[in-house]
């Protein structure tokens, strides 16, 4: 008889075998995540955005929603309606009804430190991550949508039907729930969301809250800036300034 | 009563046996890789019996923790495992009939819910 | 009591075996809506990112809420010691049974993916009030169902008074974590408020008691049994009560957030002309559920007519049905408030309309049918209804 089963073992020979091919056959698959992340993400980070709604143009926002997704791959779908496709960001004209200022903002998961779409969901599937990234877990989801009433944002959307190819980072289907992830395949890799990217000014910063030094946290020390619903406590990620 | 179960499980468990080691639809990547004489999977026996388990224990660490090492990630096994078409140089998806993952799963009769999610085929521009 | 014979209903006639036909193939057509609509995905559905949760929600919560109402019936012989009640006991559990089966059945149907159920019962989120919501219903199923054995096997029953106590405490918990499904919504402010909680209990009782009331007399009249006046009449009051509770709660409720200010706009939703809620509701919910059964339940002339209570109960549960339409559906359509003081020009807003899909309707129609056939099968397998409800069965001291 073989010796017996050790989980454990296994692990340890077939990654050995997988680094031994990943260097001998280079180039086919395995050397795509060059600076992957190996070990897990803490709360000593905490991601954030800073969207400043005097310096975002119509166009900058335009771009955002085209770039989420493109990298994402949401909003072909053939079958739902308007009010049924995906949403994960989206692009809002708002008036100040006492002064008529009007501002441009693009809306999205606003990656809350209390969740209320966490704290309603039955099956752990709606998620924050140590690092305060907010994930639909779709591998437990049930399609209850519960998460979409709890959500002040209406962030969230349902994929009314079925998917095929889907980004490879990015697994999407029929009667689960989705939102924006602040692309976190990309800022596993140290890079930044694609909404961020696609603007070429500084009206969209990207970064950790925690680090003093951050562009973020400098800027968010000296501008004054807002978080919508901020009566309700959520202390979210995404902030706004000039709103 | 239990002689029956002994006897059910273990025709369950030797049908991911029963399979030879020759795979009609082993994948593009990973026939080359075996015509290479190179040994990715230690022990096919294993990965038949654990891959669910490794893909089970992977995809929590990556999503809730996000630790993205190429070590069974699902990502890996469809670049290799997926078969192309011949005549338009298209990739099958791994879930199609005849192809890699269902081929399998449906001699042993267990259903795989992957790809209501996850992408069936290499990334776009994989060749 | 001890001359109260229960039996089982013989069931062979030709008008049982159309009714659990027809019951039947309402069901079996909510199977086939239930298996197009998860095929396809729910863009064959009127449902959105917006309106969530459509008409299988508001049948499914509709009849849980009902479901916990008709346990009232026992519990008013248990709890509070009114003997008169006894003898409709298990009639009682079986019809609270029934409705919750049925509105499970829907509310699990119309999950994104009913496949996963197994999920919901494994992965728990002890924050999530949904989660509550299911080790609720399934303890009701395993309270009631013991508390019906305990009456039925004659040893037990010296216990069933205590269990059904527990049971009525449960239904209690179990109404107001459904209540509070709705109640805290901390983002919406169409619901953010825990008089939802005891809104529902009390919606609960009205509708599970004309559910109770329609079947009971329904199963009277088709099986050529004695249903005495005394019963139906007590029946008929508390449902009058009911009614009304249901009508002071809506009128506190709404009111409430009139008063407020910050809900001003939310509740032009009932006096905005142009909404279709503004009809239900006042048509719908007020006139028609309330005022109108209220009117047929007490007045003198059409008071104690059997067929009249059973229009008034219909109207009831029609009435109510339209209350939860106008909670669930209405209170979705109307935006969320995110910017408080400022006004979304465009990219989000206004009130979104919803037209439920057909095959929405039959599985939530299903449900009901679901809930009927339970009934009805169980009352000709297993002694639920005394084989005389007369007057002189029902009270001995009664004089006629």
């Amino acid at each position: 008889m073989n010796k017996t089963l050790n989980r454990r073992d296994f692990i340890k020979t077939t990654s050995a075998a997988t680094i031994g091919v990943a260097t001998v056959a280079s180039g086919i698959t395995l050397t795509t995540f060059a600076s992957a992340n190996k070990v897990p993400v803490t709360n000593e980070k905490r991601w954030g955005m800073l969207i400043d709604t005097n310096k975002l143009t119509e166009a900058d926002i335009d771009g955002m929603v085209s770039a989420c997704q493109q990298e994402q791959g949401w909003g072909s779908e053939v079958h739902s309606t308007g009010a049924q496709r995906p949403d994960w960001i989206k692009k809002l004209k708002v008036k100040d009804k006492a002064t008529g200022k009007i501002s441009n903002l693009a809306l999205m998961c606003q990656h809350c430190e209390e969740p209320p779409c966490v704290d309603v969901c039955p099956t752990n599937a709606s998620m924050k991550r140590e690092d305060g990234i907010v994930l639909v877990d779709k591998h437990l989801c049930i399609g209850c949508r519960y998460c979409m009433m709890a959500c002040p944002y209406d962030a969230r959307s349902f994929v009314h039907e079925t998917l095929s190819n889907q980004k490879e980072h990015m697994p999407r289907g029929k009667g689960t729930v989705e939102a924006c992830t602040m692309c976190v395949h990309k800022v596993d890799k140290g890079e930044a969301p694609a909404c961020v990217v696609s603007v070429n000014s500084d009206a969209v910063i990207f970064g950790d809250l925690y680090d003093a030094s951050s562009q973020i946290s400098q800027t968010l020390k000296t501008v004054q800036s807002t978080q919508i619903r901020a009566d309700l406590n959520l202390n979210t990620g995404v902030r706004y300034s000039g709103i | 009563m239990n002689r029956l179960l002994v006897v059910f499980l273990s025709l369950l468990v030797g049908s991911v046996f029963a399979h030879t080691n020759e795979h009609a639809n082993l994948g593009k990547q990973a026939s080359s890789i075996k015509a290479s004489g190179k040994v990715f999977h230690q022990s096919i026996s294993i990965i038949r019996r654990m891959h669910p388990e490794f893909l089970h224990h992977k995809r929590d660490k990556t999503l809730r923790q996000g630790v993205r090492t190429d070590e069974y990630s699902l990502k890996g096994c469809v670049s290799c495992h997926a078969n192309k078409n011949k005549t338009n140089n298209q990739y099958h998806s791994v879930d199609k009939k005849g192809q890699f993952c269902s081929d399998c799963h449906q001699q042993v009769g267990v259903s795989l819910d992957c790809f209501s999610c996850h992408r069936t085929t290499p990334k776009e521009g994989f060749l | 009591m001890s001359n109260i014979r229960f039996e089982q209903i013989e069931g062979k006639s030709l008008g049982f075996y159309v009714l659990v036909a027809g019951l039947g193939i309402l069901v079996l057509a909510a199977l086939g809506s239930m298996y197009y609509m998860e095929h396809h995905g729910h863009f064959v559905t009127g449902m959105s990112n917006r309106i969530v949760w459509g008409m299988p929600h508001v049948f499914a919560l509709f009849l849980i809420v009902a479901a916990s109402g008709a346990l009232n019936v026992a519990s008013i012989s248990s709890v509070f010691g009114k003997k008169i009640y006894k003898p409709l006991s298990r009639l009682s559990g079986l019809v609270a049974l029934s409705l919750l089966a049925g509105g499970l059945m829907v509310l699990v149907l119309d999950l994104g993916r009913p496949d996963r159920l197994i999920v919901a019962m494994t992965e728990y989120n002890f924050k999530s009030i949904f989660a509550w919501n299911i080790i609720l219903y399934n303890g009701f199923f395993v309270i009631v169902a013991i508390y019906l054995w305990m009456m039925f096997e004659r040893r037990m029953n010296k216990f069933s008074q205590k269990l059904g106590m527990v049971a009525f405490v449960w239904r209690l918990v179990l109404t107001t974590g459904t209540g509070s499904i709705f109640g805290l919504l901390v983002a919406r402010h169409t619901y953010d408020a825990m008089i939802m909680a005891p809104k529902f209990v009390v919606m609960s009782f009205s509708f599970g008691l004309a559910f109770y009331l329609l079947i009971l007399m329904a199963s009277y009249k088709w099986t050529d049994r004695k249903l005495g006046d005394i019963i139906v009449n007590r029946l008929a009051n508390l449902l009058g009560v009911f009614v009304a509770a249901v009508l002071y709660f809506a009128i506190v409720f709404h009111l409430g957030n009139i008063y407020l200010a910050e809900n001003n706009n939310v509740e032009m939703i009932l006096f905005s002309m142009d909404s279709i809620y503004t009809n239900l509701f006042w048509y719908g919910q007020i006139i028609l559920g309330s005022i109108v059964p209220l009117i047929l339940i007490y007045h003198p002339a059409t008071k104690g007519n059997r067929s009249i209570l059973g229009l008034a109960s219909m109207l009831v549960i029609i009435g109510g049905f339209i209350q939860m339409y106008v909670l669930i559906i209405g209170g979705q359509a109307y935006p969320l408030e995110m910017f408080p003081g400022k006004e979304i020009l465009e990219g989000y807003g206004g009130i979104v309309s919803y037209t439920p899909s057909l095959p929405e309707i039959i599985l939530g129609v299903g449900g009901i049918a679901l809930a009927l056939i339970a009934v009805t099968f169980l009352i000709k397998f297993l002694p639920f209804l005394p084989e005389s409800l007369a007057d002189e069965v029902s009270n001995p001291h009664h004089k006629s």
